[in-house]
């Protein structure tokens, strides 16, 4: 089985109402496809937490979302700031989310965190003032 | 395959509207040749078709009084929610005079051991690390057993305060008769069809402690005349007790404050405040429910330690099956709890007899696989946004399914056609005419053009051959 495209979405900036919508196709889709509840757990916190740094943080970008007989593949890409210290970035609780941001609820600094301790596989790019590109992958099968 | 399910159709009354379909949360309702049918397998049994039908066409499969007659000695369960039936709180022993006169032995609330697991969740909270959901409400298992099966290890792992009454009322009554088991028929006076349904398709046990569940709307008509009339006689004479109760009975008979705030939303949240816990909070009606368990499965809420989902609006007083309205109820159970100001059973003294645990965890019943096999899923799955894609996205549900979504599965499984959506058939009749109306242009040979024919023919003017054989040249 080859790689699947199930999923592409374009994310708006600052649309906060938005937020969420990916993730919630994205576990319809999932159902539809027999996946297991921990995995779509799992893939709906990745997929949300990137889904809102693309709304906090750039000036728009794009999720897509592909799956193969092992893994459910992530690609969010957006255009943007960039990260200046991914290490710092990974940190629970390290935020550059602007106040108001914050005082909405959002920004708390867990998002890669997150991503990073439900994925299987995380890979960063960014370049400042230019663009952020995650890649993360969950396993199919559950081997905990 | 067997009903299980208590909510049903009367097929007679079913006018084909879809204001069911479109509000069913689980989706398991099309309408199909001007009749709704129910999908067994999504329902949960949460009564929102038959809070949304305008036609009376849904109604609760539930059990005839005559029923407890089968059994040498029926008890009647009361869930707490009962007593917001009644504007005024009438002398318990009133109300319960005239359920034993249609024939009940013995009466227990369920209210006593709805503080008892109160206080054990408490107690489980302060241990635990992770938040957790009630588990009371049928309806809302069943929906994370199927729509959010990721919550499942989220659900408080504890039976029911209904079930846990039920499997103490029969060791009770057997320790304190002379009877067996088999002679007691335990009934469960029942505010909402999701109840009933446990009783077939038992959640985290073997099978049910009931024997069978009556509905509120049934009993109260039968017994609201005997409570008015026997209020009248007190004023005259004293009422001679049906039994003499053991202090056993008694005990269970006692009606307790802080157990019957669970029959009304924010009931278990209050119940758990009075045990030191805080971080709870309640939230009912099955819209909202939903709305909440999508933010958890986002793991978007956080500080919270408790969730109190019912799906009920205003709590099980806003079952189906109840007669006075919800709001009513609410406001008739909290006037009640503080006029009987009986003191609540605090954790490690007593309330420790019941068993809450579970025989089995609750276990996925994870709905919506399009197909067992994963490539022809993904096949599906493609097809399905192709679908989708085509139809209007209006969501109107004149197609007998909730929304355009459901209707591009319900294509992609077989089950509807595209042109059941009232736009694609509009374009198809559309298309159709235009074909009719472009065949009606064409002419009988006879009366045709000369090209036609002559092309048909293979016979060309001369102007035609000309530039035949100018293109001869330039090649």
């Amino acid at each position: 089985m080859n790689k699947n495209k199930i999923l592409e979405k374009e994310i708006e900036a600052r649309n906060f109402n938005r937020g969420g919508q990916v993730s919630s196709k994205l576990k319809t889709a999932l159902t539809r496809l027999g996946i297991i509840p921990e995995v779509i757990r799992k893939t709906a916190i990745i997929t949300y937490e990137l889904e809102m740094n693309i709304i906090i943080h750039s000036n728009g970008g794009r999720i897509v979302v592909k799956i193969d007989k092992d893994e459910i593949l992530i690609t969010a890409r957006d255009r943007g700031p960039g990260i200046r210290d991914v290490k710092k970035a990974l940190k629970p609780g390290y935020s550059t989310a602007e106040e108001k941001v914050r005082e909405m609820g959002f920004g708390a600094g867990m998002g890669l965190n997150n991503v990073r301790e439900y994925s299987d596989f995380l890979e960063i790019n960014t370049e400042v003032d230019s663009f952020t590109e995650v890649r993360t992958s969950i396993k199919l099968s559950s081997e905990e | 395959m067997a009903k299980k399910h208590s909510v049903q159709l009367k097929e007679e009354k079913c006018e084909g509207c879809t204001n069911c379909v479109k509000n069913c949360p689980t989706r398991a309702i099309r309408v199909h040749q001007g009749q709704a049918s129910i999908i067994d397998d999504l329902c949960i049994d949460c009564a929102e078709c038959i809070r949304t039908c305008e036609y009376d066409a849904k109604y609760t499969r539930a059990h005839q009084l005559e029923y407890i007659k089968d059994y040498d000695y029926p008890v009647l369960l009361i869930p707490p929610s009962f007593y917001g039936q009644f504007s005024h709180f009438y002398d318990p022993d009133i109300l319960y005079q005239s359920i034993y006169d249609l024939g009940f032995n013995e009466i227990y609330n369920v209210s006593r051991s709805a503080e008892a697991l109160s206080a054990k969740t408490a107690k489980f909270l302060k241990q635990a690390d992770n938040y957790y959901i009630s588990s009371s409400c049928p309806v809302t298992v069943r929906l994370i057993q199927k729509i959010y099966p990721e919550l499942i290890e989220h659900l408080l792992p504890f039976k029911s305060p209904v079930e846990s009454t039920a499997q103490q009322a029969r060791k009770e009554l057997i320790r304190n008769n002379d009877i067996s088991g088999d002679e007691i028929g335990l009934f469960f006076l029942t505010p909402c069809p999701a109840k009933l349904t446990s009783l077939e398709l038992a959640l985290g046990q073997k099978a049910s402690y009931l024997d069978g569940v009556l509905a509120v709307n049934d009993i109260y008509e039968k017994i609201l005349p005997v409570i008015k009339q026997q209020k009248n006689n007190d004023k005259q004479k004293t009422h001679t007790k049906q039994k003499d109760k053991s202090a056993a009975q008694i005990k269970q008979n006692e009606v307790f404050d802080q157990g019957i705030k669970w029959g009304q939303s924010g009931g278990e949240e209050k119940l758990l405040g009075s045990f030191q816990e805080h971080r709870v909070l309640s939230v009912s009606g099955i819209k909202e429910i939903q709305k909440v368990l999508s933010e958890l499965v986002h793991s978007n809420i956080s500080g919270i330690k408790y969730f109190e989902l019912v799906s009920c609006p205003q709590g099980c007083v806003g079952g189906v099956l109840n007669v006075c309205n919800s709001f009513q109820a609410k406001f008739n159970i909290r006037t009640a709890a503080k006029e009987n100001n009986q003191k609540i059973i605090t954790p490690d003294q007593k309330g420790e007899e019941y068993d809450f645990s579970l025989d089995r965890p609750f276990r996925s019943d994870q709905r919506g696989k399009l197909d067992p096999d994963m490539d022809r899923a993904l096949d599906k799955l493609s097809r399905l946004e192709e679908e989708k894609d085509l139809l209007p996205g209006l969501d109107c549900a004149s197609c007998g399914a909730p929304d355009c979504e459901t209707l591009a599965e319900d294509i992609v499984q077989g089950k509807a056609q595209r042109t059941d959506c009232i736009f694609m058939l509009r374009q198809e009749v559309q298309n159709l005419a235009e074909q009719i109306s472009n065949l009606a242009r064409e002419l009988p040979p006879v009366m045709s053009e000369e090209k036609m024919f002559k092309d048909a023919y293979g016979v060309h003017s001369g102007d035609e051959l000309d530039q035949t054989k100018g293109d001869y040249n330039e090649g």
